[in-house]
């Protein structure tokens, strides 16, 4: 042990470098903490440890971070990575894309319909009125000062053709078992 | 064998995986990096903190250190700046006065943390250095020689011998008896 100690001391003192000396010195926590207090004993005469906390030995605490520090990068790899929550709240985007079709739309519409009302109204003289003429049909104004578009001729002949289809269906029930 | 080649020699080994070797330079360095620590951090119970976090940095970047500088340089860098982070960390400026890493060596921020130490860190302190100083007095007066050459001029073994006019052996030995002497009444006084 003495050996060792003295072989300590000319390890400090940078005059020896033999390996198995060192690897003693390794595995020997006894000779590391004496090697701890002859390095204090130079550090105090040289005055470099004024104010310090000379009870202060980090060396432990050193160690078992980096051990957990490599417990840690060994570990991290082997665990499962965690699946990113989901989120409850509707992304801005997607919210927004919704309201930009429905405006789209309901702006189609309106567009389309002052259209079809430019075309219809030619008559400055007539009130606007509730148009319903669909895009590709003729069908009259809903109103009150709207004028007739058949005359009474015609309806008379419409008259006469819907009761003779009314007859010819009570016949075709009676004729039937 | 110089401190540099020590150190590399030590470096050589964590780097092939030896983790003791790292505690050795930590035992080596910690005291004079909790030095350094007191220029920029002003609370002393954050210093410890602080140094073993400039080691755990240390020991990440140990791969990449190749040698081109002297690892107490490196250490002095790596320190300096662990420093400064803690001090943006804390919403407080680097003081004004920076030091270089070509400064290390001579480096003496005793003055730093006087204010701001615990008072009982203090009194322990000035404890321990009366005991060191006490018995490298009692020492003979080879003992004491041999010794102050060594840790207060830094001079080699080879210096010594010659000046002490004696084999390089005989300087080895008494330098460890003199250590010996210290760390018996020294011991005791750490571990309480």
């Amino acid at each position: 042990m003495k050996e060792y100690s003295q072989d300590l001391s000319s390890l400090m003192d940078n005059e020896l470098g033999d390996k198995e000396v060192i690897n003693t010195i390794l595995d020997d926590a006894v000779l590391q903490k004496q090697f701890s207090r002859y390095q204090l004993i130079g550090d105090v005469l040289r005055d470099e440890s004024n104010g310090l906390d000379l009870r202060m030995d980090i060396t432990d605490s050193v160690m078992a971070a980096i051990a957990n520090e490599k417990q840690d990068d060994y570990v991290a790899p082997l665990a499962a990575a965690p699946e990113p929550e989901k989120s409850n709240v509707v992304p801005f985007m997607k919210r927004f894309g919704q309201y930009a079709i429905a405006a789209s739309v309901a702006g189609v519409v309106v567009v389309s319909s002052l259209m079809v009302n430019q075309g219809s109204s030619t008559d400055p003289s007539v009130a606007p009125v509730l148009n319903t003429v669909p895009f590709g049909g003729a069908a009259a104004p809903v109103s009150l000062q709207a004028t007739p578009l058949q005359s009474e001729n015609e309806i008379k002949e419409r008259n006469e053709r819907v009761e003779a289809l009314l007859k010819d269906h009570q016949l075709q029930l009676q004729t039937q078992p | 064998m110089n401190e540099r080649e020590l150190d590399l020699q030590l470096i050589q080994r964590i780097q092939n995986g030896e983790q003791q070797a790292f505690a050795l330079l930590v035992r080596k360095y910690q005291t004079r990096v909790a030095n350094i620590l007191t220029r920029y951090v002003r609370s002393s119970g954050d210093i410890p903190d602080v140094s073993q976090e400039v080691f755990i940095k240390v020991y990440k970047s140990l791969p990449n250190f190749r040698g081109d500088s002297a690892f107490y340089t490196w250490l002095f860098r790596i320190t300096v700046n662990t420093a400064k982070n803690y001090l943006t960390s804390q919403s407080r400026r680097p003081p004004a006065s920076d030091i270089d890493a070509e400064e290390a060596d001579s480096y003496d921020g005793s003055g730093a943390l006087k204010d701001h130490a615990n008072p009982e860190a203090i009194l322990h302190s000035q404890e321990v250095k009366q005991v060191i100083l006490k018995v490298i007095g009692d020492l003979p007066d080879e003992l004491k020689s041999a010794i102050t050459l060594r840790e207060l001029e830094g001079m080699s073994y080879d210096e010594i011998a010659q000046i002490e006019n004696c084999p390089i052996g005989t300087v080895r030995s008494r330098i460890f008896r003199a250590r010996e002497a210290i760390d018996k009444q020294l011991k005791p006084l750490l571990e309480n």
